[in-house]
């Protein structure tokens, strides 16, 4: 039933708003793509001419091969979870997820074996007979995952599905949401604008800004070699040095004598003033006798977080701060201590422009 | 003073606070309400009980006609009203219409009384100027024994409040009809009418029922207009009791005039009871 | 979608023309000096007056019901205020139960029918407390009552939307008295509620019939009625009037709701 599922060249303004530009992505069958941007991006956008909610100024959208544009959206099998309240509310759990049985003319008897295997599904089984205002923000959403399930929808559209709900209930869900989408194996697209939730759920991500696309890539490629400034700062932290660059492996820190390498960061950079985007958890405390270039400083700050810990360290001469990043077995410093740090340069990011 | 005693005082100003407020109300709505049950019940020298007597005979056809009326101008402006309201959602294009039309409605629903009962008249009356215009194209209201004071005359009349008010009603709870439940039926498989049927007109039943019952109310309690109407000759209920208050009444019937009363305070509880419950049920789906 | 609009803009020019048609008539026939049964869309323009107003103002019958009925107006509005305020804020303040109860009771009004009200009352004031009968001031608190639904409902907007807990401890610990903040503090802030409040009860008033009518007061609205008979011109040309100024009073409350709401 599922299908590969394909924009190509979509474009969609709202008056003087773009939208989308040109949109082009395809999602595999069994795949959970996952739309990640800020408010604005077109990741909603996007969704909704899938749904048949929007209708595209230009470009094409299928399923499995077929144009779906020319059907209205209820004729296009889609399964589609909001961000909240769309539950009916006068409905219960049970007549919730029976609808689109009920407006497809599907005897009683195989409604109610469905209704029986999604409430296992989602592990609601003991609130079939509640209303929507009696059950949780969670719960509220598992059904309507459920119910979006009913039709056997060839393509599953999320939007922002976790973003009403608390911080706790939130990662339940999401968690819940993958377990579902693994066993029913049909393509999903999820959007949110929170990269956390995006690195976590995502079999892809596509990662989007004012219309266009930014870099499509597995999570973990997504985050460790962002293509573009825009992935480095959206998609986790990063820090954001200003560095001159004296030749294609060699870069100083602005107004500090220290050399340090930018072999493979600095491919692209000219010479001159840039910036330096690189990630926490490459930037490195060593010890001062270290064969690695380093630079000194002095620890400001000292961030604990469970597993890891982030320490913010200035940098003797130049004022600035780097944040660094590691397991906090080995952050075993405090605050006014003096450190060295190193710059581990393979998966930064240069940037042209410095202050 | 130890603070058990300071909270307990604190507590009886408290309540000394709402004091002027409850006898007030006690003074000038309970009491009357209360001597009007207590003398509908007390059958005096009469005959009958007069809270029967007051549902028998021609004062039975009273509050027939009374009911009848109020129903039927409810039932009216509830068609009227919904349909005003969903032209509005068809034209909210139209930038400023709304908030004509809402606005206006607001001060239609707050009119009554004698200056539209002349207003009508002017224009419906024997010689009015519509009846007139239209006798002039054909249409002759009056030689089909249409009278303004008449029952479909006064429908006619009330139907300048009821339609706003049920206006009123409506197009907030046409506001409260989320966008993503539409599209989730949509992309659940639903076409725009089972949409309607299934989903947007159960979730609007309450508040269209609510608001049908208020106008009810609204239109069995109404005196003025259908007076000014009938110089004061007409069947309704609450014309009815005037006569009683007045002293134009057959004596040993008094208290009639009290059970008569104590019925439509009966009927009114039963009307806004109904729609504080399902009003409360629309709120409670909004959330 | 095209014909949905179409017909969306049929249904309101309908419900327009009902709406126009009995106030066109009723401005003519006050304001031309034409017999109404001439009157026709040939003289729409002819022999427009304003002077059955200026008869109707001239006469003694028409200013004491008038003056009697902005005293009416007057008194009810100051009643109500003084009466809800003080209690309304302190329901807000100290105790849900007790703004439930309030707002429970400001529904009562609908429940009785103006008509079964004053019959209530006549008959419990007769014996025990006449003056309430005699005076036409009787008639105030039972206006309060009738307008209770609606100023209650301005009053609560205003003070749901304002944060009471902060500025009565703030008045509070800055040395105030009970009777300092509520006419200081609260009151300013929820001045465009109060000022709804007050205009929805002039409106009430002055277009109030039943209770008047049976308690044989002659107000504004007894007037008309009255003077229906003898002088029609004029009696629906200050109709029109009263018409005119409900429709202010209610379009102004209208708008200063919607300061409150924002």
């Amino acid at each position: 039933m599922t299908g590969k599922v394909a924009f190509s060249n979509v474009s969609k303004s709202f008056g003087a708003v773009k939208a989308l530009v040109e949109f082009s992505l395809s999602i595999d069958e069994g795949e959970l793509l996952t739309l990640l941007g800020p408010s604005g991006c077109g990741k909603s956008t996007a969704l909704r001419v899938a749904a048949g909610f929007e209708t595209p100024d230009s470009g094409d959208v299928s399923i499995g091969g077929t144009s779906i544009l020319s059907l209205p959206a209820n004729k296009r099998g889609i399964g589609m979870v909001f961000q909240n309240y769309s539950l009916f509310p006068h409905l219960t759990v049970t007549q919730n997820l029976e609808f689109g049985m009920r407006v497809r003319n599907i005897s009683r008897d195989k409604r109610s074996a469905r209704v029986g295997e999604l409430l296992e599904l989602v592990r609601l089984s003991g609130l079939s007979d509640r209303y929507p205002h009696q059950i949780s923000g969670g719960q509220q959403q598992r059904v309507a995952l459920a119910r979006a399930l009913a039709v056997e929808p060839r393509v599953l559209l999320l939007d922002e599905p976790l973003s009403s709900l608390d911080a706790t209930v939130r990662i339940e869900v999401r968690e819940e949401i993958r377990r579902i989408q693994r066993a029913s194996g049909i393509a999903t697209i999820f959007v949110t604008h929170d990269q956390e939730e995006a690195l976590a759920i995502s079999d892809r991500i596509c990662v989007m800004s004012i219309g266009r696309i930014e870099q499509v890539g597995a999570p973990d490629v997504v985050y460790r070699s962002p293509a573009t400034e825009f992935v480095a700062r959206f998609v986790g932290k990063v820090n954001d040095i200003e560095i001159e660059v004296l030749s294609s492996t060699k870069a100083r820190l602005h107004g500090h004598s220290q050399e340090i390498e930018i072999a493979s960061a600095g491919k692209n950079a000219g010479l001159g003033a840039a910036r330096l985007l690189i990630r926490p958890e490459d930037v490195q405390i060593v010890r001062p006798d270290s064969a690695r270039p380093n630079v000194r400083g002095t620890v400001k700050t000292i961030n604990f977080g469970g597993a890891t810990t982030t320490a913010d360290v200035e940098i003797s001469g130049t004022g600035h701060l780097v944040r660094v990043a590691d397991s906090t077995r080995n952050m075993r410093y405090r605050v006014g201590d003096s450190v060295h740090i190193a710059f581990d340069t393979e998966r930064a990011l240069l940037a042209r422009g410095g202050a | 003073m130890n603070s058990r005693v300071a909270g307990s005082l604190n507590k009886r100003a408290r309540h000394l606070a709402f004091a002027p407020y409850a006898i007030f109300l006690l003074v000038f709505l309970v009491w009357p309400g209360l001597y009007v049950f207590r003398s509908a019940f007390d059958q005096g020298s009469a005959p009958k009980n007069p809270m029967i007597e007051a549902v028998t005979g021609q004062y039975r056809s009273s509050f027939i006609f009374s009911l009848r009326l109020s129903f039927v101008s409810a039932i009216l402006g509830l068609v009227i009203g919904a349909t005003v309201a969903v032209a509005l959602m068809r034209l909210s294009h139209v930038r400023g219409l709304r908030n004509v039309v809402v606005g206006y409605s607001a001060v239609a629903a707050n009119m009554g009384g004698i200056p539209l009962a002349f207003a009508f008249l002017a224009a419906f009356g024997m010689q009015g100027l519509a009846t007139r215009l239209l006798k002039g194209i054909n249409i002759d209201l009056i030689g089909w024994g249409f009278r303004i004071s008449d029952f479909w005359g006064i429908v006619l009349v009330y139907l300048y409040f009821q339609i706003p008010l049920m206006t009123l009603v409506i197009v907030p709870a046409l506001d409260g009809l989320r966008r993503t439940w539409s599209e989730a039926a949509q992309s659940l498989g639903a076409s725009t009418r089972q949409y309607w049927r299934f989903v947007a007109l159960p979730i609007l039943t309450p508040a269209l029922l609510g608001g049908f019952l208020l106008l009810v109310a609204n239109a069995f309690a109404a005196y003025a207009t259908a007076f000014a109407l009938s110089a004061g000759s007409s069947k309704l209920v609450t014309v009815q009791i005037r006569f009683f208050l007045q002293g134009e009444t057959i004596t040993g019937k008094t208290n009639l005039g009290y059970a008569l009363a104590a019925w439509m305070v009966i009927i009114t509880a039963f009307l806004v009871l109904g729609f504080q419950v399902l009003s409360r049920r629309a709120e409670r789906w909004r959330r | 979608m095209r014909r949905g609009r179409a017909g969306a803009w049929l249904v309101l020019v309908v419900v327009f023309v009902y709406y126009l048609v009995p106030m066109i008539a009723m401005t003519r026939f006050a304001f031309q000096r034409i017999p109404v049964i001439k009157l026709s869309f040939g003289n729409l323009f002819d022999k427009w007056t304003i002077a059955p107003l200026i008869e109707t103002f001239k006469e003694p019958e028409f200013r004491s019901s008038a003056s009697l009925s902005v005293q009416l107006a007057i008194a009810t509005a100051a009643l109500t205020l003084i009466l809800l305020v003080p209690t309304m804020a302190v329901a807000h303040l100290r105790s849900k139960r007790m703004r439930r109860m309030i707002e429970l009771s400001s529904t009562l009004p609908f429940v009785v029918p103006a008509i079964a009200l004053v019959v209530g009352f006549a008959g419990a004031f007769r014996e025990t407390l006449p003056m309430f009968i005699r005076s036409p001031f009787g008639l105030v608190p039972l206006y309060v009552i009738t307008a209770l639904p609606f100023t209650h409902r301005a009053l609560e907007n205003g003070l749901a939307a304002l944060d009471l807990r902060t500025l009565v401890d703030a008045s509070q610990s800055l040395g105030a008295t009970w009777y300092r903040t509520v006419v200081f503090v609260i009151v300013p802030n929820i001045r465009a509620s109060i000022a709804t409040a007050a205009f929805l009860a002039l409106t009430v008033v002055l277009g109030e019939f039943t209770i008047a009518s049976l308690l044989l007061k002659n107000t504004l609205p007894l007037y008309l009625s009255y003077s229906q008979g003898q002088n029609p011109q004029g009696s629906f040309a200050v109709g029109l009037v009263l018409i005119l100024i409900s429709t202010i009073f209610v379009a102004s409350s209208n708008r200063l709701g919607k300061v409150v709401r924002s």
